[in-house]
């Protein structure tokens, strides 16, 4: 399971927080007023039964009491409910069997032996407290008091101290996940930064002021992208002395072998055998260094918008074929694509056909929906289903050359392709040409 | 014989490509630095200059623009940096060509065939005595141009591309045609034909960010409106 981003930790530990916080405190809440009101209560009913008992025992002080008219003339309302027990009889004012059951053994014992008692029970109805107040000649005067009412209050404070809780605990949430966001924006400056360094503008810096928080941060990345673009800019230097190193040579190579070359004529057998070799390699060198210095580009392709077809013509008359040899499938022509990288993959491909396949037969040009797709054929032998992968390797030769090749390739060509292909996204590759020969296939995507 | 002033400091480069060029009918003469080869050009005008850009002291492009200054003497950059910016920058620095190192005798020959052939040619264009573009004259055979009525000096190769353009008033010119007949490349860097309508528009547009005359047509390439 993925560990979880920061801001939803942050937001977890302020929920945590909130909850902890407001769930403590509802419960002391809920605890403390519980028993204040509690007890409130239960002085209450032991005050009103006591007063209730001085009636009764007033009432009582006739030879012949009507025990259940003097019960009767109480005043309990309809949450209370008075009870006699007199020589192991139950006195009551109405006639509800069963309710005195309710009255705990543990209080009348306590009541008969003289002492006031109270104690909680549960009824039927509910809660209750049921006080017990002893009165002369083993009289026990016991009034059940609900608590309905008190109970009810209890609840509904309960639910609102919860809703409270929960309240908090979602907005201790919210507040965290708010504040880690704001707390987050200053990165957001870094990763503006970073993207801007990846696009390729390497004098992108950030500005410890605006965030001293993030300074350790900022003067990192400000240091690691100084470093990054001095050696940028050593590696660039370097590859610009090794090219103007490697080129300079080959140029008074090529310029005194074209002049040997001319006076060719003059020359005895043997030097001119020599000559031959001398020019013949020198052009194939120029050719290798020129694609390896190609390969060795680093620079990001320059996409603009080209017409492809056009430029596949174009390729074509400059490689010597009827630019009739390119077809154009769908309709849009104009394609984001690095001009002179695609060229040069179209013509490496040509020239490939050339050498392996007996030139191109075909050039087709198409635009799907989201690629560019470019198939050159040939009707050569083709190329062996298990080398299709290697062919787009470096110094990869088809199996008519030789150990270094007698053909005038660099083995370059495919590689070139391939990687001007993945510069753009795209790909490269290569399959049968139904009827016979290879079907060269580079996809571009826009 | 056509003569050729060769700017390069290396002398193996140097002495390589004058007994090439020689072998191709030219007369060339050398020069190691930039201070030196103006002096030369001063003295002895040569009828096309190749310059290298990688030079000790004054470089390459302070060459190009100190010559340009002078006259419109055909120059070709002959370096080996095939960097955009370096190709850009020689170009717009007053180059009518680029070429990069190393480069087959026969092929600068071409470019030096080209060159000649784009003098000639824009002076024997038309019939036309003039062809007027409301405040701008192009007259072909005496090879001018004037704008509000001041003569404007071109190159031989901006003089030869606005001919094209003029040519076929109102019609669009892609840059690989424009390529083609000025320059005489079946295919290549387009970049020639974006840079010195750069160098003309600024020559002969009141504002050369809005131009009126040489517009641009999106996608295809240029035009001269009528």
């Amino acid at each position: 399971m993925r560990r979880p981003g920061l801001r939803t930790r942050v937001a977890a530990a302020f929920a945590a927080g909130a909850f902890a916080l407001s769930a403590s405190m509802a419960a002391l809440s809920y605890q403390f007023t519980e028993r204040a009101l509690m007890a409130g209560r239960e002085r209450n009913a032991l005050r009103s039964a006591y007063l209730d008992a001085g009636v009764v025992q007033t009432g009582l002080a006739t030879p012949e009491p009507d025990i259940v008219g003097v019960l009767r003339s109480l005043n309990t309302g309809t949450t209370r409910r008075a009870f006699l027990h007199r020589d192991g009889r139950w006195y009551a004012r109405d006639a509800d069997a069963g309710v005195t059951d309710t009255i705990p053994g543990g209080l009348r014992e306590l009541v008969e032996r003289g002492e006031l008692g109270m104690q909680r029970v549960r009824t039927e109805t509910g809660p209750a407290v049921v006080v017990g107040v002893p009165l002369p000649s083993s009289t026990g005067f016991y009034v059940i008091d609900s608590l309905h009412e008190l109970d009810h209050t209890l609840r509904v404070l309960a639910l609102v101290l919860t809703l409270v809780a929960a309240g908090t605990t979602a907005a201790g949430a919210g507040l965290g996940w708010y504040l880690a966001r704001r707390a987050l924006r200053p990165l957001d400056t870094v990763t503006a930064a970073a993207r801007e360094i990846t696009a390729g503008d390497l004098d992108a810096r950030l500005d410890p002021a605006t965030e001293p928080d993030l300074e350790r941060l900022t003067t990192s990345f400000n240091q690691m992208v100084d470093q990054l673009s001095a050696r940028l800019e050593r590696d660039r230097r370097f590859a610009a002395d090794v090219s103007h190193e490697l080129r300079s040579p080959l140029q008074t190579l090529a310029a005194a072998t074209s002049v040997l070359d001319r006076n060719r004529t003059r020359l005895d057998s043997r030097t001119a055998t020599a000559v031959t070799l001398l020019s013949d390699e020198v052009a194939r060198f120029q050719h290798l260094v020129t694609d390896l210095l190609e390969l060795a580009r680093d620079d990001q392709p320059q996409r603009e918008p080209v017409d492809v077809a056009d430029l596949c013509r174009q390729v074509c008359r400059s490689r010597g074929l009827a630019p009739e040899v390119v077809t154009v499938e769908g309709t849009a022509t104009s394609w984001p694509v690095d001009r002179r990288r695609f060229a040069q993959i179209l013509g490496n491909l040509l020239d490939n056909a050339d050498r392996h396949g007996g030139g191109a037969v075909a050039v087709r040009v198409g635009a799907g929906p989201d690629r560019l797709v470019l198939e050159v054929d040939d009707e050569g032998p083709g190329v062996r289903p298990e080398d299709r992968v290697a062919i787009f390797d470096r110094f990869v030769r088809g199996p008519a050359a030789g150990a270094r090749g007698d053909g005038d390739g660099t083995g370059l060509g495919l590689a070139l392709v391939a990687r001007h292909a993945a510069a753009h996204g795209g790909t490269a590759e290569v399959a049968d040409r139904p009827g016979g020969g290879a079907r060269f296939r580079i996809e571009l995507p826009s | 014989m056509e003569h050729v002033l060769l700017i390069e400091d290396d002398d193996r480069i140097r002495l390589s490509l004058t007994l090439g060029l020689e072998d191709e009918g030219y007369a060339v003469r050398g020069a190691a630095t930039a201070e030196e080869g103006l002096v030369a050009q001063r003295r002895e005008p040569a009828d096309t200059v190749l310059v290298d850009l990688m030079l000790p002291g004054l470089d390459g492009f302070e060459c190009i623009r100190q010559l340009r200054s002078r006259d419109d003497v055909p120059i070709v950059v002959v370096s080996a940096r095939d960097d955009t910016h370096d190709i850009v920058a020689a170009l717009e620095a007053g180059a009518d060509d680029y070429v990069v190192k190393p480069v087959a005798v026969k092929e600068l020959s071409a470019r030096l065939r080209a060159l000649r052939r784009r003098a000639r040619a824009a002076s024997a264009a038309s019939a036309v005595p003039a062809l007027v573009f409301g405040d701008l004259e192009i007259r072909p055979e005496a090879g001018e141009v004037a704008v509000r009525g001041r003569p404007v000096a071109l190159t031989r190769t901006e003089f030869r591309l606005l001919c094209e353009l003029a040519q076929h008033p109102g019609r669009v010119l892609s840059r690989a045609q424009l390529l083609e007949r000025v320059w005489e490349y079946a295919y290549g860097d387009e970049r020639l034909v974006d840079v010195h309508i750069g160098r003309i528009r600024q020559k002969i547009e009141v504002d050369p960010a809005a131009p009126r005359h040489l517009v641009t047509v999106r996608g295809m390439g240029y035009k001269l409106p009528q």
